[in-house]
C-alpha cells in the first residue's frame, strides 16, 4: 500500500499528502513512477538486458532514447554493474540481479525506495554487499529507503524501525547508531 | 510511453516466441491469401471476359433464340422449354423488316467430329452467311491468313485460330488450303445417317479470345449457310444475330419487343449488354460467396490470435505486474497487447497479400496455359483464355484493413483483461 500498488479497504494511506484511496488507476500509476520498487524476487523482465530493464522504467515515463540510455549506464555504474549491462537477468547472479533492480528503482529519481525483503533471495555475503550499496545510496545520494525485512541484521542498520506483528504495529524506535 | 517504445517493446515480446507468433501469423496469412487470390482471379477473369465480350461482340447486336434461355458461347439456349417452335433460316427476312434493324444473320450450329491428319476433335460447326457475319462482327470475323470468301463455293470453310493451332505452339492442325473432314450423324433420319463434309480451308481467323455469344469463336469451324442447310438437312437455325442501327437502350428495348411480337413470344431476345450485366451479376455473387468462405478462414485466424493472446496474458501476468509497479498506465498495457496483435495481423496481411497474389498468378497460368485444349474438347468456348489476375488497390487496402481489424478485434478482450490486472495480484502470480 505504501507503494500505491493497492488501495486500502479501510483507513487511509497518505503519500505526499494525498490520500491514495481517492486516486484512480491512472493517478496511482503516476504516483508509482515516483516510488522505486525493489522486490524479493527481483522481478526483472527476463528478455531484456540489465540496461534495458533500467531503461524500461524511463521509457514508461516517456524519456527519450539517448537520454535514458545514458542515465541507465550511469545508474548501473553506481550499483557496480557497468560491465554486465548487456547481460540478461538469467546470466546474472542473484546479487547482480538485485543490483539491477536497485538501479531500475532509482531510474526515475524516486521520492523513496521501497524494498521488500531485498536480501531474502540471495546469499548472506551478497546480501551484505547489497546492504552496503543501499546504505551508500542513502548517505551519498540522500535517498529515503524503506525496507521490509525479517532479517534483524538489516533492521538494525536502519535509522528507524517499525516492528509489525500480524498486521499491527507493535514497536517503533529510532536507532541512533552514528554512521561509521 | 512513446509509441515507438510501445512498438519495440511489443516487437521484442513477439520475437521471444517466434514459433508461436509465426503460427498465429500463418493463420492470418492463409485467410488473407485466400481472399486476395480469389478476388484477384475472379477480378481478372471478369475483366478478361468483359473485354472479350466487348471486342468480340458488338454492343449493337441482339441474339434471338428459341425458348427462355440465352446461349453462352457456342452452347446454345440453356434450359429452353420445348414448345416445338424453331427459328428458320429464312426468318432473318422477317426480322430485317423491323424498324432499326440493320441486318441479321441465321446461325446453324452442331457439334461434329472434325478430322484432319488422323487427329480428331469434337468442335462446333457453324453454318452462317459469311458476308453478313463479317458485316456484324467486323472486328472479330477477320482472317489472319487466307481470305474469307464472301460468295463461297461448296466446300469452303473458315476456321477459328484454335482449330488451326490447337496447342498454341504453332504445331498446326490445319492451315489455309488444308482439308478437313467433318463428320455428323443425322439422328433425325431413319435410319440415322452419318454425313461427311470435306472442307477446304479458305481462311483462318485472327485470334479472338475466349468468349463469344453468338459471335465468332476461336474454336469453331464456319461453313457457308447454304451448305450447312444441305449438310445438316434442316432449315431450322439455332439463333439469329441481329445487328441494330445503333446501341441505344431504347432501340435495344423496342427491337427486342418487336422481335418477340413477330414470333408471338416464342423466342427470347438477348442483348449483349444484358449478357454483360448478367455475367457481372453472376461474378459479383460468386465473388461474394468466395470472399465469404475466405472470410471464415480469417475468422478462424482471429480466434487463433485471441487464443494466443490469452495464453500470453496468463504467462505474462507477472510481467504486467512489474510494468504496472513501474508506473505503466493501464492504457499503455492495453496498447502493448494490441500492438503485438496488430504487428502479427499486419505482417500476416502483408505476407498474405504477397502469397495470395503469387497463388493467383500460378492458378491463372495453369488455367490459361494448359487448360485451353482440355476445355476446348468440351466444345465450350472458355478454353485458352488468358486470365491476368488483377490486384485492385481496393483489394490490397481491403486485405490490409481486414488483417488490421481482425487482429484488433480479437485482441481487444485479452488486452483489456491485461490492462485491468491489479498490480499486487499480478506480482503475486506465479
Amino acid at each position: 500500500m505504501i507503494g500505491a500498488l493497492d488501495k486500502p479497504t479501510e483507513g487511509k494511506v497518505f503519500i505526499e499528502g494525498v490520500d491514495v484511496s481517492t486516486l484512480n488507476d491512472n493517478r496511482l500509476a503516476d504516483l508509482r513512477r515516483r516510488i522505486g520498487f525493489v522486490f524479493q524476487f527481483f522481478n526483472l523482465i527476463p528478455r531484456l538486458s540489465a540496461r534495458e530493464n533500467v531503461e524500461l522504467t524511463m521509457a514508461i515515463t516517456g524519456l527519450g532514447r539517448d537520454e535514458r540510455r545514458k542515465h541507465a549506464e550511469e545508474l548501473l555504474e553506481t550499483v557496480g554493474l557497468k560491465e554486465r549491462a548487456n547481460h540478461k537477468p538469467a546470466e546474472l547472479s542473484g546479487g547482480e540481479r538485485q543490483r539491477v533492480a536497485i538501479a531500475r528503482a532509482l531510474a526515475n529519481n524516486p521520492k523513496f525506495l521501497l524494498m521488500d525483503e531485498p536480501t531474502g533471495n540471495i546469499d548472506s555475503k551478497t546480501a551484505k554487499e547489497i546492504i552496503e550499496l543501499v546504505k551508500r545510496l542513502n548517505e551519498e545520494k540522500g535517498v529515503t529507503i524503506i525496507v521490509v525485512t525479517h532479517d534483524q541484521h538489516i533492521a538494525l542498520q536502519a535509522k528507524r524501525t517499525v516492528q509489525m506483528l500480524d498486521g499491527l504495529i507493535v514497536k517503533e524506535e529510532v536507532n541512533r547508531h552514528e554512521s561509521k | 510511453m512513446k509509441v515507438n517504445d510501445i512498438l519495440s517493446y511489443s516487437f521484442g515480446a513477439i520475437k521471444l516466441r517466434k514459433l508461436r507468433a509465426g503460427l498465429t501469423t500463418l493463420g492470418v496469412v492463409i485467410g488473407i491469401a485466400a481472399i486476395v487470390a480469389l478476388l484477384s482471379i475472379s477480378q481478372g477473369l471478369q475483366d478478361t471476359i468483359t473485354v472479350q465480350l466487348q471486342t468480340g461482340l458488338a454492343t449493337d447486336t441482339l441474339i434471338v433464340s428459341t425458348g427462355g434461355g440465352f446461349g453462352i458461347g457456342a452452347g446454345g439456349p440453356m434450359g429452353a422449354p420445348d414448345s416445338g417452335f424453331s427459328l428458320l433460316v429464312n426468318d432473318t427476312k422477317t426480322i430485317n423488316e423491323i424498324e432499326n434493324v440493320e441486318t441479321s444473320v441465321a446461325i446453324i450450329q452442331k457439334a461434329c467430329y472434325v478430322k484432319s491428319n488422323e487427329r480428331e476433335f469434337i468442335r462446333y460447326v457453324v453454318g452462317v452467311d459469311f458476308a453478313e457475319y463479317k458485316n456484324i462482327y467486323s472486328t472479330a470475323f477477320v482472317a489472319e491468313s487466307g481470305d474469307i470468301p464472301l460468295n463461297p463455293d461448296n466446300e469452303t470453310i473458315v476456321v477459328g485460330k484454335r482449330i488451326s493451332d490447337p496447342w498454341k505452339n504453332e504445331t498446326l492442325f490445319l492451315n489455309v488450303n488444308g482439308t478437313i473432314e467433318i463428320l455428323w450423324t443425322n439422328a433425325t433420319a431413319r435410319p440415322p445417317k452419318n454425313e461427311t463434309y470435306t472442307g477446304h480451308v479458305a481462311a483462318v481467323l485472327r485470334e479472338i479470345g475466349g468468349f463469344g455469344i453468338g459471335g465468332p469463336s476461336d474454336f469453331s469451324i464456319y461453313i457457308p449457310i447454304l451448305q450447312a442447310r444441305d449438310f445438316f438437312g434442316t432449315d431450322k437455325c439455332d439463333m439469329i444475330i441481329v445487328k441494330l442501327e445503333n446501341d441505344d437502350e431504347a432501340t435495344i428495348e423496342s427491337v427486342s419487343e418487336a422481335i418477340k411480337e413477330v414470333f408471338s413470344g416464342q423466342v427470347s431476345v438477348t442483348s449483349s449488354t444484358a449478357v454483360l450485366d448478367i455475367i457481372s451479376n453472376v461474378f459479383s455473387t460468386v465473388e461474394l460467396f468466395l470472399a465469404g468462405i475466405a472470410a471464415i478462414s480469417l475468422l478462424v485466424a482471429g480466434i487463433g490470435i485471441m487464443n494466443i493472446m490469452i495464453v500470453s496474458l496468463m504467462e505474462r501476468t507477472r510481467e504486467i505486474g512489474i510494468l504496472k509497479a513501474l508506473g505503466m498506465k493501464s492504457r499503455t498495457v492495453l496498447l502493448i497487447f494490441l500492438s503485438e496483435s496488430v504487428i502479427v495481423g499486419l505482417m500476416g496481411a502483408a505476407i498474405g497479400i504477397a502469397s495470395g497474389w503469387g497463388l493467383a498468378n500460378v492458378v491463372a497460368r495453369v488455367f490459361s496455359g494448359g487448360g485451353g485444349m482440355q476445355l476446348g474438347n468440351h466444345a465450350a468456348a472458355t478454353g485458352g483464355m488468358a486470365i491476368t489476375p488483377v490486384l485492385t488497390p481496393t483489394v490490397f487496402l481491403g486485405a490490409m484493413a481486414f488483417g488490421l481489424i481482425v487482429s484488433v478485434i480479437f485482441a481487444l478482450y485479452p488486452a483489456w483483461r491485461a490492462s485491468k490486472l491489479k498490480p499486487v495480484e499480478a506480482l503475486r502470480y506465479e
